[in-house]
């Protein structure tokens, strides 16, 4: 039994709670669309099918095949916790936010923006079937953060947010120049134990969140789970936030689709530099982006890399027709791996293909002719990375040709009657692991 | 007499037998050619960017020659002629056939051609492909067919080069082949089959 003015208080905080969250989200360029039902429908289960599990993974782990190669880490979405939210920290996002990522996607990850690749209603499905992956959802409700008065980009308030840098100790991890370089801090890991990196300040096209003060602003206010990042709420005003946002949105450097040719030469000279002064970060980049780490870790049947076998080699190829050579050990290990390899024999594999016993590999599939374009700075800045990439004993067998008749056989197939005769990666790891590296 | 010409016959056809075999072998010559051959082949195949007018996007394509060159793009994108890649159509696709449980796809035409390359796609698609694998229409090529896992740790910086190098390529018309997302029969234990020695283009 409610007295009638209690009723009317409880409908008027309601109201006004549900004005001001629609508020914050118009703000925010979100439509204020009602809070989806929980139940997720078929659709979105065929959408992450067919558009998420390569990286996430079939159970939404995170732990799809192309997972381990990405910086970041694809989302885990068993646990439930996300980085990017409008919401109090340690609290779930809201659909909003959900759909907005998506949407968007996460700069300077591999999440692509899917607004107009797949339908919105696909979007929303998906997001529902996403949080059906945790049961978080189904336990707790999302705490949106209220609205907050946005202090104007001026160069007063920039000013007094370059002091809040220093006063929230903001350089340890992000460095004097918010650029990473030079911070205390260089090397973490998240909260899923894989390897991150403090965000460049000064590049914020790479910022998951977006760009804007506004989104800025939320994440030193929601922080970002699972992260070393906290939520400064409690350790900095609302105001002040708005100022550091404001400081952090004047760090913006210009990205070379901005620069004139004169900006260009000099931005390319201090790349250069910088490569120089830190060839095993340079080697690191190379590795990476020059793909590497796909054919050197042996992965399992669904191709997905297997967990701390990055660079063991031992992912079996069967070039026909000629035979078959399974992928080097390229870690630090003496007997193994390249340990024992002098400088000059690892620079003749990368570029001659020739390898330490003189005997020569196929020019595909590892294209060692275009890697012999690489520049000698870069070419022992690989060798350099290499010789820091911890030991994992893994004896990889030596390459076996096919057998004399069955080459002869399959290359007539092939020039005389033009058969197709592909080649074949497999699964597993053909070397033998000893010791307790795993 | 009757006695030298069946074994002088015999002699010859055993002969022609492992000679035939002795050239099956060694042909195509990969083994026999030295790195240096390829090298060179490669170093020179990639066009330069001298006749680019605007000095900002010259300075632009320079680092993305340089990135697409190191990356080895031509190892997949190359158009096979009779004799190997035919480096005159330098990043033409169609040189390689890659077929998983994903499907099967043939490397694409990277030139900026109007009908068949590049010149349909944007600068943010092209991106969208080198940093997530995923096409305008929205399906997803996998990172061991196309390593856009690894590209994705390329800088945007590095990335925009890479577009702006494939914008001022010479375009070649290379039509290739749509993907065809059904997964692909594929012997025990086998995650992908790789095809690599036609052309696997339409025209």
């Amino acid at each position: 039994m409610q007295r009638p003015g209690r009723t009317r208080r409880v409908t008027l905080a309601a109201v006004l709670l549900g004005a001001a969250i629609t508020a914050v989200l118009a703000q925010r360029g979100y439509h204020a669309s009602a809070q989806q039902p929980a139940e997720p429908g078929p659709r979105g289960k065929a959408v992450y099918d067919s558009h998420c599990v390569e990286c996430h993974g079939s159970t939404g782990k995170g732990d799809g095949p192309a997972a381990l190669t990405l910086v970041p880490h694809p989302r885990d979405f068993t646990i439930g916790r996300y980085k990017i939210r409008t919401t109090e920290t340690g609290s779930l996002p809201t659909d909003e936010d959900l759909i907005g990522s998506v949407k968007r996607g996460l700069p300077g990850s591999s999440m692509p923006g899917w607004e107009g690749l797949i339908p919105d209603a696909d979007i929303v499905a998906v997001v529902q079937y996403i949080k059906s992956l945790s049961p978080r959802f189904a336990a707790e409700a999302p705490e949106p953060i209220g609205a907050s008065q946005p202090v104007a980009a001026t160069a007063e308030s920039a000013a007094r947010g370059a002091a809040v840098y220093a006063a929230l100790q903001c350089a340890k991890c992000h460095g004097d120049d918010g650029r990473g370089a030079g911070a205390v801090a260089t090397s973490f890991m998240d909260d899923w134990g894989a390897p991150m990196r403090a965000a460049n300040l000064s590049e914020p096209w790479t910022f998951r969140g977006g760009p804007a003060a506004a989104d800025i602003y939320m994440r030193f206010r929601a922080g970002i789970s699972g992260t070393p990042m906290p939520s400064y709420k409690g350790s900095a005003t609302d105001a002040q936030m708005w100022d550091l946002a404001n400081y952090v949105a004047s760090l913006r450097r210009k990205p070379v689709w901005e620069m004139s040719a004169d900006e260009l030469t000099t931005f390319y000279r201090e790349q250069d530099a910088a490569a120089a002064a830190n060839p095993v970060a340079r080697g690191e980049y190379l590795v990476n982006v020059l793909a590497c780490p796909v054919c050197h870790t042996p992965a399992d049947e669904q191709r997905r890399s297997i967990p701390g076998m990055r660079l063991a080699g031992g992912l079996r190829m069967q070039l026909n027709p000629w035979g078959t050579w399974p992928t080097g050990n390229l870690t630090s290990d003496k007997e193994t791996g390249l340990g024992n390899w002098t400088d000059d024999e690892i620079k003749r594999t990368i570029t001659k293909g020739i390898l330490k016993d003189g005997s020569r590999m196929l020019p595909f599939p590892m294209d060692w002719a275009s890697f012999s374009t690489l520049s000698e700075a870069d070419l022992n800045a690989i060798v350099a990375y290499l010789r820091t990439v911890p030991p994992i004993r893994n004896k990889v067998p030596p390459p076996t040709r096919a057998a004399l008749p069955v080459h002869l056989w399959n290359k007539f197939r092939m020039l005389a009657l033009g058969a197709d005769v592909p080649s074949y990666f497999f699964s597993g790891n053909a070397g033998v692991t000893t010791g307790d590296q795993r | 007499m009757k006695t030298f010409l069946k074994w002088g016959g015999l002699t010859l056809f055993v002969l022609l037998v492992v000679g035939f075999g002795a050239f099956l072998y060694n042909i195509p010559p990969v083994l026999l050619i030295a790195p240096e051959t390829f090298q060179a082949n490669v170093a020179k195949a990639a066009p330069q960017v001298d006749h680019i007018a605007d000095p900002a996007t010259r300075a632009l394509a320079a680092r993305g020659r340089t990135l697409v060159m190191h990356i080895g793009c031509i190892g997949c994108h190359a158009t096979n002629g009779d004799t190997g890649p035919d480096y005159s159509k330098y990043l033409a696709g169609g040189g390689i056939k890659i077929v998983s449980h994903a499907g099967q796809f043939v490397s694409r035409n990277l030139t900026p051609d109007a009908e068949t390359g590049l010149a349909r796609r944007t600068d943010d698609e092209v991106k969208r492909v080198l940093r997530s694998g995923v096409f305008p229409d929205g399906h997803m090529v996998p990172y061991t067919s196309m390593p856009w896992g690894s590209f994705s740790q390329l800088t945007e910086d590095d990335r925009h080069a890479i577009v702006v190098y494939l914008r001022n390529i010479p375009a070649v018309k290379h039509r290739i082949p749509d993907p065809v997302l059904e997964p692909a029969t594929l012997p025990d234990g086998a995650v992908e089959g790789v095809f690599g020695l036609k052309d696997y283009g339409i025209n």
